[in-house]
């Protein structure tokens, strides 16, 4: 089965890899399990962004048990994964994550969890979009039609790459080209924002007409175009910001209108950023739009992601003509890296992470062939992803359970994977406590994290953040994500968490923060305005009938959407970190005894 | 004896259920059109039978709109009128015009003893307690109607030139008293959480964004503490007063109280006379009241079937929180409000 498959790639590269066969081994059984769920139950089948998004969050927990059931079940997992592994492997394939030991790896319980709980979203968002489905199709049809004049320019662009090399013959691997094909779908979706600036209106005949065009264009993989439309229609779903931001490209120059926040950029929306430039990987403009769109959100979900796309630019590059391997490809990491940091502002974890494999790359023996070098590089994003992530994690996880009794009310904001992961396992252990989910508008995050909570069986309160002082006198602890710790001990991390902090203190409430020390920086900061990422502001407005409806014609109304804030440490009782449970001004303690977290 | 509503009463209540009379001063204004009503049309001989048909009809409208704490304020200030306006006519009559507790001298004050407070028989029928209410309910009136202009007016004492101010929701007299602020002062930032769930501050900013020389700012309300720290003045309005200094205010407010606090930022709480009560914070699920969980998170998603899912309305905001109360009658610092209610109020008539 592997040789007749890899026969047209055994040409062409002599040293094929394990990664490679692994990869397409992978590939394989994905392409058979879409076959299999299409006749069986479509609706399974279509892999949406959501449970994209909620597997790369629940890598967190997947990468962290796989290790720990590795060493008890070998056997048993190995069956399991015959059997399931598949489907699985077509989400992590989907999101471009090919990891080297998964495929032959087993399938645990949560990675069924998981599966599951994705589908379950996945047959929800199909659900939403039947209701919008007129108003999605037409989008559609648009995208299509530009889709059809932009066809050769990011063919070109992908041949400019350096996963151009390989990409000849790796066309036939679904895998791959779907990678691909989801990079020039975003460049086309960009170029269709840049035309739908330049053009007004389109007629609904040449819209018909392009559309059938472009299904005519790509012919070899009709079984798949069918997936690649619902991709888009979720798109369209999953962000509705993406729409009002077209209409703010108008008047981006008055964007950062609030004079104390004059300082801080907003995400720069414009169209031109997600053309295809010849200098990204495919892997990594995707992951920029998805940065920028919040496709992928939360800072472990952001690392994980940019990590898995990291190691497709490792495995993907040649190093030029007489050119220093490790060199070139620190600068060909730095250019990614900078086109990431302009769809949206880096991640504290992203940029320790990216610290890391630098340091990484200037360690590199020189004598080594490149293909070992790639697979050291490999493997080092590997174990940083498992340790730094997975393991931490876990450790986090274990120390809380400690503090988790029965009859506990915890009282979290927002959606933390780390804060879910630990309430997952002292459901697991039996104890029995109960959640309160603080959320607030305009992300509402909180609702994921209901969600996922209640997909585990916990009882749980859902409160907008005005409404914090009603529910903190029943709260026992209260526990947060944090974005990432600053030296100076204060904790950063989504807006209103300080807030939560402030109430429970003065209502007595133990404050646990809970945070891996990849997420440490050695940035100072005291107030959340020096330092802040900004947020559409048009998500402030509310749909229907609202007051603040096109505020952009009142020169004197600004909606602000501040992305992050500081808590003080005098709000906060502890710092739970895998190393230990510490006071936050611990913080640069931690920076020194571990100093390769951040320099 | 259970007594039974007016016609009138019972048309209010319905009115503010259904929502169509909204608002503190509306209500209040309403409540005192039907208690003068009662005072010219309803037959009562004596000042104590006007005063068991206040008190019964304001009962009723208290058990019927528990959360309305101003319909009981103004029974309690028709209550003192009528009180005072007997006991001066009836000094006038027995020539006893020092033994009136409109002047309480210092001689009197030391010489008083609890004994000398002797009860007043108000079931005396008096002749022109009627013509003398009528007209003491017009000098309320008069009050009550320039209560929000008698606040604004103090605008400039409290704000100068290009100051930040944050505010939550929506509010009549916050909005009116930023108004007058824009006009008097240059470069204000008014900075507006919006209150969600019903995001009433959206109103608010679309309003004042009509005036000029002003920077208007729309944050959710998570961000109210990270803006805090750039933040002169906090002005809210709030629902009422409590005995203690503290407030019922929207919900949300006690966050905002709180952050204001953390950061030493003055908290200046705009609140009309009618709104001081006689009431004490008890547990909270008599204090609040739960609004329509729908705004918070729709009924259809999937986890809304097995979560619990609250919307409350008010927050309470301890006194220590605030650091100054502007009425209509000037400012008040949260411990003088006990001195303000036993002005305001009849002590018997605390408890209705």
């Amino acid at each position: 089965m592997q040789k007749s498959s890899s026969n047209p790639q055994q040409n062409a590269s002599a040293d094929k890899t394990r990664e490679q066969v692994m990869a397409e081994r992978e590939a394989k059984k994905q392409a058979k399990l879409a076959k299999k769920q299409k006749s069986v139950t479509p609706a399974t089948t279509i892999i949406t962004e959501v449970e994209q998004t909620t597997i790369t969050q629940k890598l967190t927990t997947t990468t962290t048990t796989t290790t720990k059931e590795q060493s008890e079940l070998p056997l048993r997992s190995i069956n399991v994964a015959d059997t399931k592994t598949a489907s699985q492997s077509s989400a992590q394939n989907s999101t471009d994550s090919v990891n080297p030991t998964a495929p032959g790896s087993e399938k645990t319980r949560e990675q069924i969890k998981a599966e599951r709980e994705a589908k379950k979203a996945a047959k929800q968002a199909a659900k939403s979009a039947k209701s919008n489905n007129v108003d999605a199709a037409t989008k559609q049809l648009n995208n299509l039609q530009v889709a059809t004049k932009i066809e050769p320019a990011p063919a070109a662009a992908a041949i400019a790459t350096g996963a151009a090399a390989t990409a000849d013959h790796e066309k036939k691997k679904p895998a791959l080209t779907k990678a691909e094909r989801r990079a020039i779908q975003e460049a086309q979706r960009a170029a269709k924002a840049q035309g739908q600036t330049k053009k007004t209106t389109v007629t609904p005949g040449s819209v018909k007409s392009a559309a059938g065009n472009s299904v005519k264009a790509t012919p070899n993989v009709p079984a798949t175009t069918h997936k690649e439309h619902k991709h888009d229609r979720n798109d369209k779903e999953e962000s509705p910001a993406k729409s009002p931001s077209k209409g703010g490209t108008v008047k981006a120059d008055r964007e950062c209108k609030v004079k104390l926040f004059n300082h801080l950029v907003s995400a720069d929306k414009d169209a031109s950023l997600f053309i295809n430039d010849p200098n990204v990987h495919p892997s990594m403009a995707r992951l920029g739009v998805q940065y920028a769109q919040r496709t992928i959100v939360g800072s472990n979900a952001r690392c994980i992601a940019f990590l898995h796309a990291l190691r497709q630019v490792v495995q993907d590059f040649e190093t030029p003509a007489k050119k220093e391997f490790g060199r070139s490809l620190d600068v060909a990491v730095k250019h990614h890296v900078d086109h990431l940091n302009k769809c949206r502002p880096l991640a504290v974890s992203v940029y320790n992470a990216y610290k890391q494999f630098k340091n990484q790359l200037t360690q590199l023996p020189t004598d080594t062939p490149e293909t070992e070098l790639k697979e050291l590089l490999g493997h080092f994003i590997d174990t940083y992803i498992e340790n730094q992530i997975g393991k931490a994690a876990q450790a986090i996880s274990s120390s809380m359970q400690e503090k988790i009794t029965d009859g506990d009310v915890l009282l979290t904001f927002a959606c933390s994977s780390l804060i879910q992961f630990i309430c997952e396992e002292a459901k697991r252990r039996k104890v029995t406590f109960r959640v309160i989910v603080v959320d607030s508008r305009p992300f509402c995050e909180g609702q994921e994290m209901l969600r996922r909570l209640h997909a585990c069986g916990i009882p749980c309160t859902y409160v907008l953040i005005n409404a914090i002082s009603y529910v903190m006198p029943e709260a026992t602890k209260v526990m947060l994500g944090a974005h990432a710790l600053l030296a100076n001990g204060y904790v950063m991390a989504r807006t209103g968490t300080a807030q939560v902090a402030l109430v429970a203190n003065s209502h007595n409430v133990p404050v646990l923060v809970c945070c891996e020390t990849h997420k440490f920086s050695e940035r100072f900061q005291t107030d959340a305005i020096v330092y802040n990422e900004l947020c559409d502001p048009n998500l402030l407005v509310m749909d229907g009938k609202c007051s603040l409806n096109n505020w952009q014609s009142k020169s004197r109304l600004t909606p602000l959407n501040l992305s992050y804030d500081i808590t003080p440490p005098e709000l906060v009782s502890a710092v739970v970190t895998e190393v230990a449970i510490l006071p936050c001004t611990s913080v640069p303690v931690i920076l020194r005894i571990k100093p390769d977290i951040g320099y | 004896m259970r007594e039974q509503p007016l016609k009138e009463v019972t048309q209010l209540i319905h009115a503010i259920k259904m929502g169509l009379v909204e608002g503190s001063y509306s209500i209040t204004n309403k409540t005192l059109d039907i208690f003068k009503y009662i005072i010219m049309s309803k037959s009562w001989d004596s000042a104590d039978a006007l005063m068991q048909i206040v008190r019964a009809q304001s009962r009723i409208l208290q058990a019927a709109l528990p959360q309305e704490t101003v319909t009981s304020n103004i029974a309690r200030r028709i209550l003192k009128l009528t009180r005072e306006e007997f006991e001066l006519l009836q000094a006038k009559v027995q020539h006893f015009a020092d033994d009136s507790q409109a002047s309480l001298s210092l001689h009197k004050l030391v010489t008083q003893t609890s004994e000398s407070c002797v009860s007043v028989d108000y079931s005396v029928p008096q002749q022109g307690l009627r013509e003398a209410l009528l007209d003491h309910l017009q000098e309320v009136e008069t009050e009550l109607e320039t209560s929000s202009e008698n606040i604004s007016v103090q605008a400039e004492e409290h704000i100068h030139s290009s100051e930040i101010i944050l505010t939550l929701g929506h509010s009549r007299s916050v909005e009116n008293f930023l108004k007058r602020a824009i006009k008097k002062r240059q470069f204000l930032t008014i900075i507006v959480a919006e209150c969600a769930p019903a995001c009433r501050g959206h109103n608010l900013a679309a309003t004042l964004a009509q005036e000029k020389n002003v920077e208007i700012i729309v944050i959710p309300d998570a961000s109210i503490f990270a803006m805090m720290s750039r933040i002169n003045k906090v002005i809210i309005g709030t629902h009422s007063v409590l005995a203690n200094g503290g407030l019922r205010a929207a919900c949300g407010a006690n966050t905002v109280a709180l952050a204001a606090k953390h950061y030493s930022v003055p908290v200046i709480v705009l609140a009309p006379m009618y709104k001081l009560s006689p009431l004490h914070l008890c547990e909270q699920d008599a204090f609040n009241m739960v609004g329509c969980a729908e705004d918070v998170i729709a009924y259809d998603s999937m986890p809304a079937r097995d979560a619990k899912v609250y919307s409350p309305m008010f927050d309470y905001v301890a006194p220590e929180l605030v650091t100054l109360f502007i009425s209509n009658a000037g400012g008040h610092a949260p411990s003088y409000v006990y001195r303000l209610l036993s002005e305001l109020y009849h002590p018997d008539d605390l408890e209705l």
